[in-house]
């Protein structure tokens, strides 16, 4: 007999391995690593956030919608700073730097509520945040991860051709007639929403990682758009999956696993080239 | 109808005149050569007559409109190699680019209508053999003609071109001029072609602007390239020639020879 939570985090992983299969190549041909770590580090301002207000007002749910909000509202700051006249890495940057001065004093303030509060099921969460821990995903963080995840699985498909132009010639774009400010906008907060709803269960140690190197790997073994989307999804599922099983058989924490068998192959790739 | 008319525009970045004190005109279906060495404005000023670069005082009109209004009658062709080469798009997707941004948001597949058009237009610029090929495989010619190709799929009244000619071998130059001479002669389009070596472009360029950060000289060819005009931008070396009566701007390809080693 399977049990339920293996059930649960091979489906959780299944929706992780199509939402972040699509996206990796993207992150990889537009350049977004460096904006996609700022997210992530948003993600965890938010969550601590989130955590605060959660044993301020006893509601443990608003931890992943706080985590969503400063992340858009990051992503967001970022995009305007671009629109003055930053370069992308010199927006990033400054979001990056509030936001990680941020976290540090957020995690103070936390400390200090927790010191009033009973906190133990919040000190899970913060763990879980950081390590991920798919196995501890409950049905409402499954159901909230698949309507989600399929929401924006299918947004991401039907602009997929517009965020590669976007990536291609974003001038292009624009002297056509399209409005790349409106493009990037949605590729960011995709980037966020996504992170935001897979972060629990991969964590944000390693979900930089998961994000950045399947479509590494694949644009490195093709040049066609198609190939390059297939080797990134079947990867990432493959890689997940087969860390969830072994996780279950040696307790070691599966996004650490995934993590370690994508760069034993990217490594193994360059070392080939 | 003058297709495109500045009178003392000011280009600014922040606070600072990136080009300052531009007036020129020109009309309908001519061709502006614009001449000028590193950093003198040349992509700026395509880039505001684009529309793309909003920062700027004075007037300055494109076909009567702003360029922000004008912005259906424009196509603006980047420097190939500024594009993204990791976007792995075949050549006639590129080109079709060029066509379906005027509807819709989503673009999940290219319409039929507008790959056929794509390869005509690649057919136009000489490429019907390479629709199917990835852009960044492509030759530096090859990629500015398909660029060339896109830029003609919205049909504009006013093309700007940004150095379609940087980093070309000789041949790859003159094949890229032949497809700038055919759009004049078969489509008409105004042309504003920013470009180092203007001795390939000499035959189609009606008007030459030779700037530095602010207008040095427009006017026509022999008005603008004479020794003492282009010296005073590119240096001493410079010089305008004149071999079987076709005009050459030497500017800055210039080698020297020290006595006694081979030339």
């Amino acid at each position: 007999m399977i049990p339920e939570y293996l059930i649960r985090a091979l489906l959780a992983s299944v929706m992780i391995s199509v939402l972040l299969g699509l996206l990796s190549p993207l992150i990889n041909m537009k350049g977004l690593a460096f904006l996609t770590h700022a997210t992530f580090h948003s993600l965890l301002f938010g969550a601590v956030l989130g955590m605060i207000l959660g044993l301020i007002l006893g509601n443990l749910g608003m931890v992943m919608w706080a985590a969503l909000i400063i992340t858009i509202v990051v992503v967001l700051a970022i995009a305007e700073l671009e629109k003055r006249g930053f370069s992308p890495d010199a927006a990033v940057g400054i979001a990056a730097s509030f936001v990680a001065g941020l976290t540090v004093l957020a995690f103070g303030v936390l400390y200090k509520v927790m010191a009033e509060k009973p906190y133990f099921p919040f000190s899970e969460s913060i763990v879980s945040y950081l390590t991920g821990e798919v196995f501890l995903i409950t049905l409402n963080d499954l159901l909230t991860l698949v309507i989600g995840g399929t929401l924006i699985f299918f947004l991401m498909l039907l602009l997929y051709r517009d965020f590669l132009y976007v990536s291609f010639d974003p001038d292009g774009v624009e002297s056509y007639g399209g409005n790349v400010r409106a493009y990037l906008m949605l590729l960011y907060v995709m980037v966020g929403a996504i992170g935001a709803l897979i972060v629990k269960t991969v964590g944000l140690i390693t979900l930089q990682v998961i994000a950045v190197l399947p479509g590494a790997i694949a644009m490195m073994v093709s040049s066609n758009i198609r190939k390059i989307l297939g080797v990134s999804l079947f990867l990432t599922l493959g890689v997940e999956l087969l860390s969830i099983l072994m996780a279950y058989r040696t307790d070691i924490p599966p996004s650490g696993i995934a993590t370690i068998m994508l760069g034993v192959i990217y490594g193994a790739l360059l070392f080939r080239r | 109808m003058e297709a495109v008319s500045a009178e003392n525009v000011d280009i600014l970045y922040e606070s600072y005149i990136a080009v300052k004190g531009l007036s020129f005109g020109i009309e309908e279906g001519e061709t502006l050569l614009l001449l000028g060495p590193n950093g003198a404005g040349k992509t700026t000023l395509l880039r505001t007559i684009a529309g793309f670069h909003r920062n700027y005082h004075g007037k300055l009109l494109v076909f009567g409109k702003t360029p922000e209004d004008a912005r259906e009658l424009i196509s603006y062709v980047p420097q190939s190699h500024s594009l993204n080469g990791l976007v792995p798009l075949k050549a006639v997707e590129v080109v079709s680019m060029g066509a379906i941004y005027k509807k819709g948001f989503f673009h999940f597949r290219v319409p039929e209508e507008a790959l056929s058009r794509a390869r005509e237009a690649l057919s136009f610029v000489g490429l019907d053999d390479v629709a199917e090929r990835r852009f960044s495989e492509l030759s530096g010619g090859q990629r500015q003609r398909v660029l060339l190709a896109r830029a003609l799929m919205s049909n504009p009244k006013l093309l700007l071109l940004d150095e379609p000619l940087s980093a070309l071998d000789p041949s790859a130059r003159a094949e890229v001029a032949a497809v700038l001479g055919k759009i004049k002669r078969e489509k008409s389009v105004t042309m504003i072609i920013a470009t180092h070596d203007i001795n390939p472009l000499m035959e189609i360029g009606n008007r030459v602007m030779l700037i530095n950060r602010k207008l040095i000289a427009f006017g026509t060819p022999e008005e603008v390239l004479r020794d003492e005009v282009i010296k005073s931008v590119y240096g001493p070396l410079a010089r305008a020639i004149k071999v079987e009566s076709r005009l050459y701007c030497i500017t800055g390809d210039v080698h020297l020879h020290l006595k006694g080693e081979q030339p």
